[in-house]
């Protein structure tokens, strides 16, 4: 029997504006961060193979490219979690106006990268 | 309760708690991940970064299944193949926390 609930339609047929970005960003970060966090959990399990072979784990995470995967990681985990804290405040029924929706999309993608900054600084005792 | 209920609870009970865990995860992976061997060992294995890694790993799991079988119901248009997909993501689910589990509480330096 064919299953005739309506589905989401594909994201090109809609003009972009700040929810339908935010909203798509949600998931599609989402995604990333489980896969980030697959990447941790296999970290972490080399850690069994020893402190020689770690030497080339540490190498790679002190390269620039390894910095560059932990800054683009803090920024998708401060997404995230702005993103989450806006998602709480509609389950508790607030911030559905589309001015407030606006300003909070707008807070969660700037303030992800103001706490991405902060994040690291803080982490690296910079201040 | 209808399922989709409690799947709503459990989706909003488990980002409640992943938001500080995450906060705290990703302030100490910064500061350790350039670290030495010693250094990221002593972090995994002593608490409270032992408990609340291995808490993490549960609730990061647990919550990105449900959330990704709301991506499959949404974009996912057979039956059969959605059935599938969901099963795969609720194994992988538990199989990779578990084995983190495991792998956190036998580290020793």
């Amino acid at each position: 029997m064919s299953n005739n609930n309506p589905l989401s339609p594909h994201i090109q047929i809609y003009s972009w504006n700040i929810s339908s970005l935010i909203s798509i960003s949600h998931r599609i970060i989402g995604v990333i961060n489980i896969v980030a966090l697959t990447l941790i959990c296999l970290w972490i399990a080399l850690l069994l193979l020893g402190e020689t072979n770690y030497e080339y784990i540490k190498f790679f995470l002190q390269s620039f490219l390894g910095k560059f995967l932990i800054l683009g990681l803090t920024w998708s985990f401060s997404f995230q979690i702005l993103s989450e804290i806006r998602h709480l405040f509609w389950d508790f029924g607030y911030g559905f106006e589309l001015i407030t929706s606006k300003i909070t999309g707008l807070i969660v993608i700037f303030g992800s990268i103001v706490l991405t900054i902060l994040i690291y600084l803080y982490s690296k005792q910079i201040f | 309760m209808i399922n989709a209920t409690k799947k709503w609870i459990f989706l909003k009970v488990s980002s409640i708690i992943l938001v500080p865990l995450m906060a705290w995860f990703i302030i100490n992976l910064v500061s350790i991940y350039d670290k030495s061997y010693v250094d990221i060992v002593i972090f995994f294995s002593t608490q409270p970064s032992k408990f609340l890694t291995s808490f993490l790993m549960i609730v990061a799991f647990f919550y990105s299944s449900l959330s990704i079988s709301e991506i499959f119901e949404d974009y996912i248009h057979d039956e059969k193949v959605k059935s599938v997909a969901n099963k795969a993501i609720t194994t992988f689910a538990i199989i990779i926390p578990l084995i983190t589990i495991i792998i956190i509480f036998n580290l020793t330096t």
